[in-house]
């Protein structure tokens, strides 16, 4: 926070707030543009970029479960089954399996519908209960979903999978190379990044942080808190839904394992690593955190060895050269380890929510007032001993 | 003129315990009417039954002559009953002045596709909320100007907290304002300031029910006092009587000590 955060900070720090926000946005968005621009002039592997493919398929779905999880305060563990639901309209849909060929717009909006249908079909018996309940029963709904799709044969082909879905073609614009796919998905992290900020800086916005902050409070402030609960549960599910979408297109083949509960877990990592409630901190938590192990992977077994030679590890024990240069095997321990060190220096996350900040690293005012409230009643009680 | 409030023959019971006892009263229009008693006399409860977090066991809550028993709390505040509470509950992350945009969620429209769109209507009633907020903080002259009201309410000192919370409950613009304990935890000096800017909410049109143990304030500010033991009114009328009556005396101290006094 620019105000009362800076005695805390830096000078870099202090520096870097100055510079007002849409440069930072203008830049990030340059430089996203032009990414693609590395692999045309031959300076990087294709590889990176269906790396940042993958990526911005995270980000959108960090973005999703901000929305419910950072500013409505309602941890949902199945998140990942939106997703599938997503990836699976759009793969039976778009795929000779069950013969359908429906085109790009319609069968997105679809993935959206269906995504934010079960969303609000898990929404309505449970947004009720107290967070923990909540937690539990996502995560049982995540598992079930998934557990369908790999049961329904008939129809989902179990395990095997969905082959061989059609390449989406926008207007004429037929989206096979990972470059393009790259723009498209780019495309709708721009517009989700727009659409979810104008959201959050608005009544509903403000009613769903209400909501984390005090229910009781906000309740009587005139927020009907099922309603806004469900609505950011389903708004969650929409984008995790057009995440699902671009994900089966991008795939052109998917089966169960793409959505297992670890993905739901690893998508609250990036939540909790960007910062909580915070929309740029969702898309860098997503970026950071996914395409860490490839940049590890990459670092000792490229980069370094042009630098240093080829047999710079060769002295190294066969384990530790092994666990760098297929340092894939070990994201999760990576995911393990960056979200405990972020827990224990910085809880509020790398890029934390203006207003998040302050929580975490302060007293709690409530315990405060605690404190007071005793002390005022102890006096109250010797004022009425006295009189 | 119909009572803003009126309650009739409203209990509550906790198993055994009926924490609120056939309590009838009234609020006219543009009164402070307060309501004093020992700790455990029922004060919050009626509160928390006329404010909607529990539903009366048998009795009526009329919210000018219209029923409210039953309905949610936030139906209730968008009704015109706004709240505050005894332990303050404020969005401590969020800044002072969303806090009171947050009070205005009944009396705004927008919804979720004209937030994202950001239609013009949507820009044009979030400036006339925002314009609107400050002005009810302006009602604490010196108290949320300038850069404070994009603080977060954390960072306020806690007699702000106590005002800002009065505020959000203004944003509601309520019809009656029920404030639990609106001065406790403040020093003197700072108690009467705020009694005085409840007077002026009353010279305003403004009509409060609440609850104080300050006797000052109480007394100073209250065009009426109502005194709860148990569950049950004991007494009401002028403040002056009221405070002076023998069984309210024996309700807060006890009854050997209201013979030797």
């Amino acid at each position: 926070m620019a105000k009362s955060g800076d005695k805390k900070r830096g000078p870099i720090a202090t520096a870097l707030g100055r510079v007002p926000r849409w440069v930072y946005l203008t830049a990030a968005l340059v430089l996203a543009v032009l990414f693609p621009l590395l692999h045309s002039a031959g300076l990087m592997d294709m590889l990176w970029i269906r790396v940042a493919i993958r990526s911005l398929t995270f980000v959108l779905l960090a973005l999703g479960l901000n929305v419910v999880m950072g500013e409505t305060g309602l941890l949902n563990l199945g998140y990942v089954a939106f997703f599938a639901i997503g990836a699976y309209t759009t793969a039976l849909l778009s795929s000779p399996s069950l013969g359908f060929h429906w085109s790009f717009w319609p069968l997105l909006v679809l993935s959206m519908v269906f995504a934010m249908l079960a969303g609000l079909l898990v929404g309505l018996p449970t947004l009720r209960l107290r967070g923990d309940y909540l937690a539990i029963v996502t995560l049982a709904f995540g598992e079930i979903v998934r557990t369908v799709f790999l049961n329904v044969t008939s129809i989902t082909n179990g395990a095997a999978g969905i082959p061989a879905i059609y390449t989406p073609n926008i207007f004429g614009w037929v989206v096979t190379e990972p470059p393009q796919f790259y723009y498209l998905i780019l495309f709708f992290v721009v517009v989700v990044v727009i659409a979810l900020t104008n959201v959050k800086n608005s009544r509903v916005g403000r009613a769903w942080n209400a909501l984390r902050e005090d229910e009781i409070a906000a309740i009587h402030s005139g927020i009907d808190a099922t309603r806004a609960k469900i609505l950011a549960m389903v708004i969650s599910a929409g984008v995790a839904g057009l995440a699902g979408c671009l994900f089966a297109y991008y795939q052109s083949f998917i089966n169960p394992t793409y959505f297992l509960f670890m993905q739901s877990v690893i998508v609250v990592c990036m939540v909790v690593l960007g910062g909580m409630g915070s929309i740029p901190g969702a898309v860098i938590g997503a970026i950071v955190l996914d395409s860490l192990p490839d940049v590890i992977r990459a670092t000792f077994s490229d980069w370094l060895p042009r630098v240093f030679g080829p047999t710079f590890m060769a002295s190294w024990p066969a384990w530790l050269q092994s666990f760098f240069t297929d340092f894939e095997k070990y994201r999760l321990l990576l995911f393990g380890i960056v979200v405990v060190l972020v827990v224990i220096f910085r809880p509020e996350g790398l890029l934390p929510d203006t207003l998040w900040r302050s929580e975490t690293h302060e007293e709690d005012p409530r315990e405060q007032e605690y404190t007071r409230q005793t002390l005022f009643d102890i006096d109250e009680g010797n004022q009425d001993l006295e009189a | 003129m119909a009572p803003v409030l009126e309650l009739v023959g409203l209990t509550k019971a906790f198993g055994g315990l009926t924490a609120v006892n056939d309590m009838s009263l009234t609020v006219e229009p543009g009164e402070i009417v307060s309501i004093i008693g020992p700790n455990g006399s029922g004060k919050t409860t009626l509160f928390n039954l006329v404010s909607g977090i529990y539903e009366p066991d048998s009795g009526d809550i009329l919210l000018e002559g219209e029923s409210i028993a039953g309905l949610r709390p936030d139906q209730i505040q968008a009704k015109g009953i706004s709240r505050t509470f005894q332990m303050l509950r404020l969005f401590s992350n969020m800044t002072v002045l969303e806090n009171v945009l947050v009070g205005m969620h009944s009396r705004t429209k927008t919804r979720l596709l004209g937030a994202m769109f950001r239609l013009p209507w949507v820009t044009r009633e979030e400036k006339e909320a925002v314009a609107r907020a400050q002005e009810i903080l302006a009602f604490f002259p010196g108290r949320f100007s300038g850069p404070r009201q994009s603080q977060p309410a954390a960072s306020l000192s806690y007699a702000n907290r106590r005002r800002l919370e009065i505020a959000r409950a203004l944003a509601g613009e309520p019809r009656i304002l029920l404030l639990d304990e609106p001065v406790a935890g403040m020093n003197p000096a700072e108690s009467l300031e705020v009694m005085q800017q409840i007077r002026e909410l009353r010279d305003r049109g403004q009509t409060i029910l609440m609850i104080e143990h300050d006797m000052k304030v109480v007394l100073g500010a209250s065009d009426r006092l109502i005194a709860m033991d148990h569950g049950v009114k004991i007494a009401e009328g002028d403040p002056q009587d009221v405070a002076n009556d023998p069984r309210v005396v024996e309700a807060y101290l006890g009854q050997r000590d209201a013979a030797a006094s």
